[in-house]
């Protein structure tokens, strides 16, 4: 029994200290980072001083936090109607006995195995060119004027769609394991019922991906509160408010290596709190929604 | 017989209800022809000349293929660092993770003991904790204590991908037979034994499939190395790419930035062709983000 104990202890030690090096103790540290004054993240516990709350009210009066969040609000909501759209409209025309199915599938998943950041500078420097970018040829072929795409008032949604397309081939994936799971005979009584295929989608299909559905939400939710690379490639050297998200914000006040930019380590500690409170609430809302109907077949 | 008649019946071209499903084809062919578009766009500026990427002529090879954009990037723009950095980090985390989160999976399927459900709910948990709540704690921990450079980026890579690898290894061992066990133990094979020549091999499929999504996991990395890889020596490929993209304005090289970007890209792309179906079906068997 004893040799037991000790095997089940040597088997499962490095994965219990990986939990608690990893997460337990940043986790824990950082949340107790965010309620005190830390100018470096580096500063030792000595130079804290509590601050209470106040680092979050200053957050959130933070006019750069504010247009932070307005913008991850943004990609959120356009971005994850865009991404689902499609990614729901590829998965029907997948599934709806196509050939060259695998191939296509294949194809449409390929961008999220690339690197992001090298398919984020296939964007900036070839698709938005404004001198020999794929788009402005598309347009002067149409004998329209060309476009500063990655210009200030444009860069934000020039980014947004880059993102987009990359993001739409996971989505997808997962709309079309819901999709395949609905059995076929449902389909067959409806057509026999004299139900046409936009009727099947509309009270057939739909209906029964709802699970499907909150899974993408959450999934999409996640990513765009974690959101930081694209916005990162595509304002590389400084940041512009045009661009600005909530991690690349914690990102220039921790580790900013710009000379203007106030470092303050306690602030950017609240804005991971904030981002991991607003996951776990999206965990908490999506759980609660799927128990209230969980539907069987 | 039924099977062969059906595979005849199956490649007989329906066309009535292909024109009918038209528009799918449609849809999905623009979609993919722009990817493809673009893709081979990037290829053939990464073998032309800058002045012919300026000129939009990158088609027409006006001066032979530039085989020399490649060793440009490869040795003056530092590549064949990133590319070492990353193929190491890669390597050394896919092989590691494996040997943490097996044995862990294992024990947490098959035995009962106080703390397993805590642990496996812990795992879970830990793959849902966005990274911005852990860099900074381990970031003034690791400076106090001096720990820096590729050691580093290694083992929180390792570290990071343990809750992701143990979760996906668990459903495997539990679906396993008792039985194995059982005729290892009367042969008095001890327990360690039974799962490293019995219980491991047997999850072999499971191996491959989460080593896959490590290793793309890790390759594709940016946040992280770009936080710790404090100096371009230890940079790994999205990070060596986006020196050599903040670089362009003073060197202006684009052949050799779509060479740079095709070398990042053919890793996991050559990977993709030969496994995408492994891949996909691991994302949606998964039910969890790798």
């Amino acid at each position: 029994m004893k040799k037991r104990k000790a095997f089940i202890i040597a088997f499962i030690l490095p994965c219990v200290l990986s939990l608690l090096i990893m997460y337990l103790y940043p986790i824990v540290r950082t949340v107790i980072m965010s309620f005190f004054g830390i100018e470096s993240v580096t500063s030792d516990i000595s130079e804290w001083s509590f601050n209470g709350i106040d680092n979050y009210i200053k957050l959130f009066e933070s006019p750069t936090f504010q247009r932070a969040m307005t913008n991850m609000l943004l990609i959120w909501l356009v971005g994850g109607i865009i991404v689902l759209a499609f990614a729901l409209l590829f998965a029907v025309i997948l599934t709806s006995g196509i050939r060259f199915k695998k191939f296509f599938r294949a194809a449409i998943y390929l961008p999220n195995i690339i690197s992001a950041v090298a398919l984020a500078t296939m964007w900036i420097q070839y698709i938005y060119n404004q001198d020999y970018g794929m788009l402005n040829q598309i347009l002067e072929a149409l004998g329209l004027e060309g476009k500063r795409w990655l210009g200030t008032d444009m860069k934000f949604w020039s980014m947004l769609v880059a993102f987009s397309f990359g993001a739409v081939g996971y989505y997808m994936l997962i709309f079309i394991s819901g999709i395949e799971r609905i059995p076929e005979d449902l389909y067959e009584a409806a057509t026999i019922d004299g139900a046409n295929k936009i009727q099947q989608f509309g009270s057939l299909t739909l209906p029964l991906l709802r699970g499907i559905f909150k899974t993408n939400i959450t999934f999409w939710s996640v990513n765009c509160i974690t959101f930081f690379l694209w916005s990162k490639m595509f304002s590389p050297i400084s940041t512009e408010t045009s661009t600005i998200v909530p991690v690349v914000y914690l990102y220039d006040i921790v580790f900013g290596t710009q000379g203007n930019a106030q470092r303050d380590a306690g602030a950017g500690a609240a804005v991971g709190v904030t981002l991991a409170v607003f996951v776990a609430i999206i965990y908490f809302v999506m759980n609660k929604l799927l128990k209230d109907d969980d539907l069987e077949f | 017989m039924s099977k062969k008649n059906k595979v005849v019946y199956k490649e007989k071209i329906n066309w009535k209800k292909e024109a009918s499903l038209l528009p799918g084809y449609l849809i999905v062919l623009i979609w993919i022809a722009f990817t493809a578009a673009f893709l081979i766009w990037i290829l053939a500026a990464s073998l032309s000349t800058s002045r012919e990427i300026f000129s939009g002529a990158v088609f027409k090879f006006a001066s032979g293929f530039h085989f020399d954009n490649y060793a440009r990037a490869w040795q003056s723009s530092n590549v064949s660092v990133f590319f070492a950095n990353s193929l190491l980090y890669s390597v050394v985390t896919c092989t590691v993770v494996v040997l943490i989160a097996a044995p862990a999976a294992y024990v947490l399927s098959r035995f009962g003991f106080v703390g397993n459900k805590p642990i496996r709910a812990c795992l879970i948990l830990a793959m849902s904790i966005p990274e911005v709540m852990i860099i900074m704690p381990i970031y003034s921990l690791t400076a106090q204590y001096h720990i820096r450079g590729r050691i580093l980026l290694m083992v929180l890579y390792i570290f990071i991908r343990v809750p992701f690898t143990t979760t996906y290894l668990l459903n495997f061992f539990a679906s396993l037979s008792k039985s194995y066990e059982e005729a290892a133990a009367i042969d008095g094979c001890t327990p360690a034994k039974t799962f490293w020549k019995i219980m491991l091999p047997l999850v072999q499929p499971a191996l491959v499939t989460v080593t896959i999504f490590n290793f793309l996991s890790v390759w594709n990395e940016f946040f992280l190395a770009l936080i710790f890889a404090t100096s371009t020596d230890m940079a790994p490929v999205g990070v060596g790419l986006l020196q050599i993209v903040n670089g362009m304005k003073y060197t202006s090289d684009y052949g050799g930035l779509f060479a740079a970007v095709i070398i990042v890209f053919l890793p996991t792309f050559l990977l993709y062709i030969f496994l995408s179906e492994k891949i996909i079906a691991g994302v949606t068997g998964g039910g969890v983000k790798g």
